[in-house]
């Protein structure tokens, strides 16, 4: 995790003269950073202009339109008890979704107190969370092709409302779903124990490491945090 | 191989992510919220924006411990970020303007 | 000369952590530098060819792949650029051409030569190669990941090829893949080849992705003991922020291209507005078209960049080392790339002045277009700078980094130009632009591919390459590259329109019938002149003169590796240290006229190196 790490002969300086004299340094610029985790901030940097450009797409798209643009509270509502209560699903799956990022917090922390179980059962259970999500996604979905929402058009207005919703969803969703993947398999590597031992991995001839489950963390705290900018603009706005 | 010489990693207490954690549900009620009294123009575009980058500020912050980084880090993350400002603020100028040239051409009758 | 700069100079060079060190009161070391941080890169070495040769982890290896299907691509785009002059200066003249197959050649030469040709082989070609042997790394910090990034690069490649052998052809809706009409029935290859080069192009990202975050972790968090970024080379600068431009970038590209993709196969209408056809109505409506040029210009005008930064840094480090002079301003220099990499985000407008976008953009992207163009002179200047009162050696690759500086002044002068949107109005869509952007990013960077080829082929292959060969390659293809774009400045002023297959009898347009034939007799000849250079390679391969350790008497930790070629993992049994700059040259009161890298301070009291 992130207090400044010893490294021998380097003296840490704290803020702004500390960038500059990390930055003038030999070796390294981010000290103490793990190669895997530097390499996956700057494959996010690059997934945020992805998911900025659907986004700046879809603003535009729907400032643009003269035709009136669905009204999501209305579109995304489920009857609950007989009561349509607007957004019900994507609030469940927005509770679901801080819960597992809650828990892969947690996960990286236990990891890096070398606590194997606890560790590899918060894994898992962040999977879980992710499992829900896709599975609630794909009930939402059906649900919306049902009432006769596709890609090319839809019943309520603007036909680019179902074309940006199925698009960024689905962006997001594949991340979800391939975040859940490396999610189990990460917890298999755990709980063989193979971040303890520092046995290498399969494709790298790098020790593991508990930094890994840092690694993954960023990224599916990432994926969490892409939703809090989907949940406010395309169902809240 | 990349192991940086240092002794035990230090983590943080616990306290602090479930604080966190609580906090990030409530935001997600408030902003919630916005959308169940049925808020309606500046207010709720700028409480749903409050909300958002309150969170997505907590996660990053705390989750992805970009609080406890070290600023060359942190800085190298968040520059970019002003090329994607600029093109969001330049697409809402140029969708109103297409929104204007479509409703004046198709509908008003500029020809 | 140097007695006027004996004041100001320090006489040691010092690692900038010694000062601290010496806080005990006993005189500081100063060949101290920092232990390593990390423990030393274990690699995976392979034994059969199949892992040697073919799905090889070794960056040089993966390099020089990268830059022989590059250059094979781009004699694809070659081969194109020729039937396209055939058609313009010789109407009629070869006999299958249509204006369908016009198009299409246009496109695919375009999106070969920008995309697959100069930034694959720019950043996959020479950061490949280059950056772990310039920053004193063993490899790129995941072999595997690179190794794949290049494999990925190959189906790209595959994928974009195979769209000429699909019913309708290849795209032929221009590189910029406007929609609505790239994906309208009555442009050529709307069906299977838009989809095709989408998909290849989504491919390309992907892969290129994977390298970019191996080049940019590997010079930021692997580098050698003493390497500080202000000691890399200039060539690891310009590669470093096009890898950052091209990281923030291609998602644009990739945006656009999936949607473009979408509205193809699902019908959606992303970019594609009501549409009027024959009288009635498409299935399509409400998309806007603009939206598409916004996403694809704001990767687009980086893509320049990707391709221009990579050339500035290697131009600099070759003019510095065949004039025997350290690069004038080198800190500028370094500042200057940042500069434009930065602010190359804020520009991506100007491409479309015409494109009735609101009217109010034109001021801003003017302003900021104008902006850019202060470091890029300053670059030019200091280029100018280097040479002067150098001890220049007259060789190929002098010649070629010549060449480069008067190309890239011209075209970018001609830049300026097409920057205002006043001037741009007139010019726009003419001859005038196709030549300046063949001037600026075309040639100008192909001339520094030349030079770099010429400069780096003893440590690749161990021998030299020609002289003589070289030099008529040189000037074959810096006169004929003249006559093909410089008359083109002309056609654009009297108004000849680009993209258009032919004029017919336009009477303002006769005067350039001659000149067309010119310019096409001119492109057949420097095509085929760069068969000089594959022959020259191929033949220096067994039997050029054996180049040593060394030739150039350069600096930079390239050259210093225990054998030549290099082999897996660069540096034998220990990491080279790094002392100084890669600048060193002429130093005054130094045995040689260049100090390496790796000479530690204390063997150069007496002389007078820079401090860095």
């Amino acid at each position: 995790m992130s207090s400044d790490p010893k490294i021998e002969g380097y003296k840490f300086k704290p803020g702004y003269s500390g960038m500059a004299a990390d930055t003038a340094s030999d070796q390294t610029m981010f000290k103490g950073v793990h190669w895997g985790k530097a390499m996956m901030w700057i494959f996010l940097l690059s997934d945020t202009f992805i998911f900025s450009c659907f986004l700046i797409s879809y603003m535009k798209g729907r400032a643009s339109t003269p035709v009136e643009w669905p009204n999501p509270s209305e579109v995304f509502a489920l009857n609950a008890f007989g009561v349509p209560v607007p957004l019900l699903l994507i609030a469940i799956m927005t509770f679901v979704l801080i819960t597992s990022s809650g828990t892969m917090a947690l996960a990286v922390k236990y990891g890096y107190e070398r606590n194997r179980k606890m560790c590899g059962w918060l894994i898992i259970a962040t999977a879980l969370g992710g499992l829900t999500f896709v599975g609630m996604q794909v009930f939402e979905w059906s649900k919306l092709i049902h009432e006769g929402v596709r890609p090319w058009e839809n019943p309520f207005g603007a036909a680019q409302f179902g074309s940006f919703f199925f698009m960024i969803t689905g962006f997001h969703g594949t991340h979800v779903s391939i975040g859940v993947i490396f999610l189990f398999i990460y917890a298999y590597k755990t709980f063989a124990g193979h971040y303890d031992e520092g046995k290498r991995g399969w494709f790298t001839t790098m020790k593991g490491d508990y930094v890994e489950i840092e690694i993954l963390g960023l990224y599916w705290h990432f994926v969490d945090l892409v939703w809090v900018f989907i949940f406010a603009f395309f169902y809240l706005w | 191989m990349d192991e940086i010489k240092k002794e035990q990693t230090t983590t943080h207490k616990i306290g602090i992510y479930l604080w966190i954690w609580g906090l990030l549900f409530v935001l997600s009620f408030f902003s919630y919220m916005v959308d169940w009294y049925q808020f309606q123009g500046l207010l709720r575009w700028s409480l749903i924006l409050f909300f958002m980058f309150l969170k997505a500020g907590l996660i990053m912050a705390f989750f992805m411990h970009l609080y406890w980084e070290r600023y060359a880090l942190v800085n190298v993350l968040l520059w970019p970020m002003t090329a994607i400002a600029c093109f969001v603020g330049l697409m809402v100028a140029e969708g109103k303007y297409t929104l204007f040239s479509r409703l004046f051409y198709f509908f008003v009758g500029g020809g | 000369m140097s007695e006027d700069f004996n004041e100001n100079k320090t006489i040691q060079a010092q690692s900038s952590e010694t000062i601290s060190g010496g806080e005990t009161g006993v005189a500081p070391d100063i060949d101290y530098v920092r232990p390593a941080e990390l423990s030393d890169q274990d690699l995976y070495h392979g034994h059969t060819f199949i892992t040697k040769w073919v799905f090889c982890q070794d960056a040089k290896v993966i390099g020089v792949q990268y830059f022989l299907l590059a250059t094979f691509t781009g004699i694809i785009g070659l081969i194109l650029s020729w039937l396209m002059r055939l058609q313009l200066g010789f109407p009629g003249a070869a006999g299958f051409m249509t204006a369908e197959h016009y198009y299409q050649f246009v496109t695919m030469h375009g999106m070969i030569m920008v995309v697959y040709f100069l930034t694959a082989l720019f950043l996959g070609g020479f950061g490949n190669y280059l950056i772990p042997l310039m920053t004193g790394a063993r490899d790129m910090v995941f072999p595997y990941v690179n190794m794949v990034s290049f494999w990925m690069f190959f189906v790209a490649v595959g994928v974009l090829l195979a769209s000429f052998f699909v019913p309708g052809g290849p795209t032929g809706s221009g590189w910029t893949l406007y929609p609505p009409q790239a994906i309208l029935e009555g442009t050529p290859g709307s069906g299977m080849g838009i989809i095709l080069m989408c998909v290849s192009l989504i491919l390309f990202v992907a892969g290129f992705t994977m390298g970019g975050l191996n080049y940019l972790i590997t010079i930021l968090q692997a580098r050698t003991r003493g390497m500080t970024l202000m000691r890399m080379p200039l060539t690891v600068w310009g590669i470093f922020t096009a890898t950052v431009l091209a990281m923030l970038a291609f998602p644009a590209l990739l945006v656009s291209a999936l949607m473009m993709t979408l509205d193809k196969v699902l019908a959606t209408s992303f970019f594609m507005p009501t549409i009027l056809k024959a009288g009635e109505v498409l299935e399509y409506g409400g998309g806007t078209p603009i939206l598409f040029q916004h996403l694809f210009w704001f990767f687009g005008h980086p893509e320049v960049y990707i391709v221009a930064l990579p050339a500035f840094g290697i131009v600099s480090d070759l003019i510095s080392v065949h004039s025997r002079k350290n690069i004038f301003g080198y800190r500028m220099m370094v500042w200057a790339i940042v500069v434009i990499g930065a602010l190359s985000f804020f520009v991506w407008a100007h491409h479309m002045y015409v494109s009735g976008m609101h009217p109010w953009f034109g001021f801003f992207f003017a302003t900021t277009t104008l902006i850019i163009a202060v470091p890029t002179a300053m670059k030019v200047y200091n280029w100018i700078l280097t040479l002067w009162r150098g001890n220049i050696r007259m060789n190929t690759v002098m010649l070629w980094c010549l060449g480069f500086i008067v190309t890239f002044v011209n075209g970018g002068i001609t830049g300026i130009f097409l920057g205002n949107v006043t001037v741009d109005v007139p010019l726009s869509d003419t001859y005038f632009v196709v030549a300046h952007f063949h001037m600026v990013m075309g040639i100008a960077p192909l001339m520094v591919i030349m030079g770099a080829v010429y400069h780096w082929f003893p440590l690749v292959a161990g021998r030299m390459l020609s002289e003589k060969l070289g030099k008529w390659h040189f000037w074959i293809t810096f006169l004929g590259a003249y006559s093909i774009y410089f008359p083109m400045h002309y056609l654009g002023f009297i108004g000849v329109p680009r993209r258009y297959f032919e004029m017919y009898d336009s009477p303002y347009i006769t005067s350039a019938v001659g000149m067309n034939e010119f310019i096409s007799t001119a492109a057949f000849i420097v095509g085929a002149a760069q068969f000089i250079l594959i022959y020259n390679i191929v033949v220096s391969l067994k039997m050029g003169k054996p180049a040593g350790k060394n030739p150039w008497q350069a600096n930079s930790l390239e050259w210093l590796t225990p054998s030549v070629p290099p082999e897996h993992g660069n540096w034998g049994d220990k990491l080279p240290v790094v002392y100084r700059w890669p600048y060193d040259f002429s130093v005054p009161g130094a045995k040689e006229d260049f100090i390496p890298q790796t000479t530690p301070p204390s063997e150069v009291v007496e002389t007078e190196v820079e401090k860095t």
